[in-house]
């Protein structure tokens, strides 16, 4: 629960949108009390009146009357307010989330697979309505029990603390009571959840070994037992709600014949009169409306916590590496070092290394080895995406943990396995490369990966929009537009994790062949299973864990 | 059984589920309906209560009784809530765990070359996620929308014997909300529509650039994307703005109505007791008043309940809407595979294979493969060499089933296809270039060879895989967790943990793809040992790039321009090479 003061100060920062909000909700509820209770009122003493036409109609109808119309406004004023904050924390939160994620990079290597994305965008979503959905009703109705016990204090002393003792154990305890009640259940639906996150996963990654070792059954067996799991946490957690629900009605109902029966005996006394009694009890009623969303607030509030402490211990993870206090400067040129570089992700068990090898400055070599060998791995290194356990790498003769980032990634541009084509437009693609660059260069270099008449055909040519993974390009058009980016920097040192994936044969082939002509001289370093064409001033082989240098004739 | 979403429209697919089990469905939405009706009886008593009390001054004494029954009675319908709601939870929960189920057997099923292609990311939401976001639909939506259906008629109804006046005010303004919100809501619509993709849209570039996260940090473009990100979403809140203060008014309406019952039912009970409105023949009793006025907010509420209810709806049918997207290319709801018998595998013969013409292309229509002949003797071990991307490893999958192909292949003189599942996999023993491993421990991944192999027998299958010379040197050895949380092992070691599944298996037939890719040559030739002396007296076929590998077989055979060719290089095999 402590997990949501992180959003203290995005809160802080919409303090009078949400104070506004309150106020309009309290409005719109208050004036509802009123309205009932002036009605209840009105039509008691109407009935007990003899003076038929000498009533004073004026005031009760006029106080009807306005009652509705400040109830319709508020309400309207109370949705439109909330709504603004609630975008406004949305924006909010995407920018904190960001802010903290860059560091963090690369999440797959350090969050696990599975889809990252989908669950922290639904973590940010649960804190989005977090004011709207949670914390704004909450406060409303405590704040509206405070006020009716007051008036009712006032007339009718006895009733005060009855009403005070009920509706609050209804606004206030069955809501922490439910969150405290289903914090264990709500551990198991989170590790169930993974559970079947993690047998479907294994299901659809290894579906042909499933398949191969006639094993389908036992996946099956083992998703359905997660998803039973998944079921039976829910189910718990819903006779939890259900109970809670019932007990805040409960209350209510406490509350109103403790309010009717100390009103009758007053009333018997001749403490109250017959309207002011009725008016009473229709206020209080109404003062229920404040609780009959509360459970699902309660509930809402839990997930927001749980979302909270996922996207906290996202954002508290420290990052894997370092800028050094006093960065030295890179020197210039384009020389690439290992040097008993050893690396495991896990740190006991290291799987790559010793890994010694140097790439001289302007030398096109190719990184080649069965997939999964760890080659992706060494331009993570290069790059500082992560440090190696021992040995050092260095470019321009430094140790690039002696440099800063800024200043290696500029020296430094690696293209990765998964470089996506952004849902932008085709010239924000390639500008992420370097933003001074013009339209002529754009096109160069577009001419160079051979996408320039394809962009020249598109209606928008440069301000087409592409992306949304590539989908008006094909996989070949998609990895030469990530090339272009990658070869529009000015990078000396040009890293391509597998650029030709997902081509096919022939233009595999074509591609990887021109690569070292397209680098212009500069470093660039190619990793690829594929065979590496002849192009190529060296190919360094990796094979369980170790590189084996094969010069070129 | 469940249908495919794509055949009928959302909202009747949802409905269709719910009926799964009509008794559950029943008592979740009959149950809040009853305990709505008992409202009726509730403010009935009390108005009695406070009628008697106020106007005939009857003592407290003897209403003790009333608010006793109302006490009851509301108990009574806190019983009835909460039974409705966990019926309605546990349908939900029936519903999503069927779900569930046929998705994933179903995922299973597919085609494996079809499931590889698709992220497994993305499938894994859907089957926890979308199918999540349906349960708002059948816990809270279905029931509101009932109730909302027939409390405020039914309370309309049962007031006209009580007053006529009050009755048609009910009965007209009760229906006229959902219309006026309607109304309301049109002019807002097409808006609200447009809106609802700018947010989508935005909620894509975020996704999109989350996505991206690595490239963005790699080219310095941090600041930049978070700052851009920022003036989107500020983009999007202003132009939503626009669109809700029209879209809000369908709310405002709502409360019109309300305060409009409410208004309107005190000030015409007034006036008529004041004798200013005469309207009805006979006299109007305080007790009837104010049973009049407390119906007034109870005949609206279910309307207000449907409304703080409705977007359950809107999420569960743009769940459905994604689910429809993501499994388009499922087949049709049919029973899963028959799983294979979990049966000891059975002493197999060496088995005879041969191929005639045979043929095969990639998933696009490139041809890879083109008129292979092959024949391999029971008992002979081959290789098959060639560089990568020349369809040796199609070749692979062809044989073991996995892939369509053109021509003949047979086992034993019987054609592949004519080799039921089940025998098909006990007979044949396959390798892949990216075995799978599972999150578990070494010993279990192992296991998945054979499901009731002992210790002794898991123990001795990593020994001849040479996965005992890692993990003995790990503090859990073989009860090392590895896969996803676990421990990372290198390629090397999987490829030697998903031999080491092999060897618990007794195939007539072994298929492996590049099995020492990942190994230096010492740790090759330990390997190639083990394997030689486990596929003695059974069929191999082994593709490799290592001539070491090659060396070691009766034969090899080459792939070049898609055809098979007997590779003839001296020293190799001794000469065998040829018709092995």
């Amino acid at each position: 629960m402590k997990a949501i003061l992180v959003l203290a100060p995005l809160l802080g920062r919409l303090r009078g949108a949400l104070l506004l909000t309150l106020l309009l909700s309290l409005i719109t509820l208050f004036a509802g009390i009123a309205l009932l209770g002036l009605s209840g009122w009105f039509l008691t003493a109407a009935a007990l009146s003899t003076a038929g036409p000498a009533f004073n109609l004026f005031a009760p109808s006029a106080g009807v009357r306005g009652l509705s119309f400040v109830r319709i406004l508020s309400r309207y004023g109370e949705k439109l307010t909330g709504h603004d904050a609630t975008l406004r924390l949305l924006s909010d939160l995407r920018v904190w989330l960001f802010t903290r994620l860059f560091p963090l990079v690369p999440l797959a290597n350090r969050f696990g697979r599975g889809d990252l994305v989908s669950r922290l965008l639904a973590d940010v979503e649960a804190l989005d309505t977090l004011f709207l959905l949670a914390l704004g009703p909450i406060s409303t109705a405590v704040l509206a029990g405070a006020l009716m016990t007051g008036v009712l204090a006032v007339f009718l002393p006895g009733a005060a603390a009855i009403y005070a003792l009920f509706f609050f154990a209804a606004v206030l305890l069955v809501p922490i009571g439910l969150v405290l009640v289903s914090r264990r259940t709500g551990a198991e639906l989170v590790a169930a959840t993974s559970r079947l996150r993690q047998s479907v996963l294994d299901g659809v990654d290894g579906q042909r070994d499933f398949v191969l070792f006639g094993a389908t059954d036992l996946a099956t067996a083992r998703t359905a037992d997660a998803a039973g799991r998944l079921a039976a946490a829910r189910r718990k957690l819903g006779l939890i709600a259900a109970i809670a629900a019932g007990l805040v009605q409960a209350l209510a109902a406490a509350a109103m014949l403790g309010v009717l029966a100390t009103g009758l005996s007053a009333l018997e006394a001749g403490a109250v009169d017959g309207p002011l009694l009725a008016g009473l009890l229709l206020a209080v009623i109404a003062s229920f409306e404040a609780s009959t969303m509360l459970v699902r607030s309660a509930t809402r509030l839990a997930g927001a916590a749980a979302a909270a402490e996922r996207l906290e211990a996202v954002a508290r993870t420290p990052a894997a590496v370092l800028d050094p206090a006093t960065p030295a400067p890179l020197a210039p040129g384009g020389e690439v070092d290992f040097r008993s570089v050893r690396f495991g992700y896990d740190p006991d068990h290291p799987v790559l290394g010793p890994l010694d090898f140097t790439i001289r400055d302007g030398e096109a070599v190719a990184i080649a080895g069965p997939s999964g060998a760890g080659k992706s791995t060494i331009a993570h290194l290069l790059v500082r995406l992560a440090d190696p356990q021992a040995g050092a790498v260095r470019v321009a003769g430094c140790d690039i943990r002696s440099v800063s980032r800024e200043a290696l990634r500029a020296r430094v541009a690696l293209m990765t396995q998964d470089a996506p084509v952004f849902l932008d437009t085709v010239r924000a693609n390639l500008l992420i490369g370097r933003h001074a660059a013009g339209d002529a260069d754009l096109w160069h270099v577009l001419e160079t990966v051979r996408l320039a008449d394809f962009v020249r055909s598109l209606p928008q040519g440069l301000d087409a929009v592409v992306g949304e993974a590539g989908r008006t390009l094909s996989a070949g058009q998609a990895r030469r537009l990530c090339l272009a980016r990658t070869l529009l920097s000015d990078a000396a040192v040009l890293v391509f994790d597998e650029p030709t994936s997902g081509l096919d044969f022939e233009t595999e082939a074509a591609l990887l062949a021109e690569l070292p002509s397209l680098a212009r001289g500069r470093t660039a370093i190619v990793i690829t299973h594929a065979r590496v064409p002849d192009s190529y001033d060296r190919v360094l082989s990796l094979r369980g864990g170790q590189v084996l240098d094969q010069p070129r004739g | 059984m469940i249908d495919k979403p794509k055949n009928v429209a959302p909202g009747r697919w949802l409905n269709r589920l719910a009926a799964a089990d009509r008794r559950l469905l029943a008592v979740s939405l009959g149950l809040p309906l009853l305990s709505g009706a008992l409202v009726l009886a509730q403010a009935f008593v009390l108005a009695g209560v406070l009628g008697a009390a106020i106007v005939e001054h009857v003592e407290l004494q003897a209403l003790w009784g009333s608010i006793g029954l109302i006490g009851l009675l509301i108990a009574l319908r806190v019983g009835l809530a909460v039974f409705g709601e966990v019926a309605a939870v546990r349908l939900s929960e029936a519903i999503k765990l069927d779900l569930r189920r046929t998705m994933f057997a179903d995922l299973m099923a597919a085609r494996t070359a079809e499931t590889s292609s698709r992220s497994s990311g993305a499938l894994a939401s859907t089957v926890i996620e979308q199918v999540e976001a349906l349960d708002g639909y059948f816990v809270r939506y279905l029931p509101a929308m009932l109730q909302a259906a027939i409390l405020p008629l039914a309370f309309a109804i049962a007031v006209f014997p009580i007053d006529w006046v009050v009755g048609l005010l009910f009965l007209f303004t009760a229906p006229l909300i959902p219309v006026f919100m309607a109304l309301a809501g049109w002019g807002a619509e097409a808006a609200s529509r447009r809106q609802a993709s700018a947010l989508n849209r935005l909620g894509g570039h975020f996704a999109d650039r989350l996505r991206g996260l690595t490239t963005l940090q790699l080219f310095g473009e941090a600041e930049r994307e978070t700052e851009r990100v920022r003036v989107a979403s500020e983009e999007l809140r202003v132009r939503t703005m626009r669109v809700m203060r029209i879209a809000f008014l369908s709310s405002a309406v709502l409360e019109f109505f309300a305060a409009l019952g409410v208004a309107g039912v005190a000030l015409y009970v007034g006036l008529t007791f004041l004798d200013l409105v005469t309207l009805r023949g006979t006299e109007l009793t305080l007790a009837a008043g104010m049973f009049c006025l407390l119906m007034a907010p109870e005949v609206y509420n279910p309307l207000r309940l449907l409304a703080a209810h409705y977007h359950d709806r809107a999420a569960a049918l743009a769940a459905v809407a994604e689910m429809d997207s993501r499994l388009e290319r499922l087949p049709g709801v049919a029973p899963a595979v028959a799983p294979a018998p979990a049966r000891p595998a059975e002493a197999c013969a060496a088995a005879r294979l041969e191929l005639r013409d045979v043929s095969a292309a990639t998933p696009d229509g490139h041809p890879v493969l083109s008129g292979i002949d092959l024949a391999v003797a029971p008992g002979r071990h081959i290789a098959i060499l060639g560089e990568s991307g020349r369809g040796k490893s199609t070749l692979l999958e062809a044989i073991a089933g996995l892939r369509p192909f053109g021509g003949a292949i047979a086992l034993d003189g019987v054609p592949l296809a004519a080799v039921p599942e089940s025998g098909l996999r006990s007979y044949v023993a396959v390798l892949g270039q990216r075995p799978h491993i599972f999150a578990g421990s070494i010993a279990d991944n192992i296991r998945l060879g054979r499901r009731e192999a002992d210790d002794a027998a898991v123990r001795q299958a990593a020994h001849l895989a040479r996965v005992a010379d890692f993990a003995d040197r790990l503090p859990a050895g073989l009860a090392t967790r590895i896969g996803e949380d676990g421990l990372g092992l290198s390629g090397g070691e999987l490829q030697r943990v998903a031999l080491a599944r092999l060897y618990l298996r007794d195939p007539g037939l072994l298929l492996l793809d590049e099995p020492t890719a990942h190994l230096d040559s010492r740790t090759e030739a330990a390997v190639l040992d083990g394997l030689i002396a486990f596929a003695r007296g059974r069929t191999m076929v082994v593709v490799t790039h290592s001539l070491a590998v090659a060396a070691r077989m009766d034969g090899a055979f080459c792939i070049l321009g898609g055809r098979l060719s007997v590779l003839d290089e001296p020293g190799l095999a001794n000469g065998k090479a040829g018709i092995a």
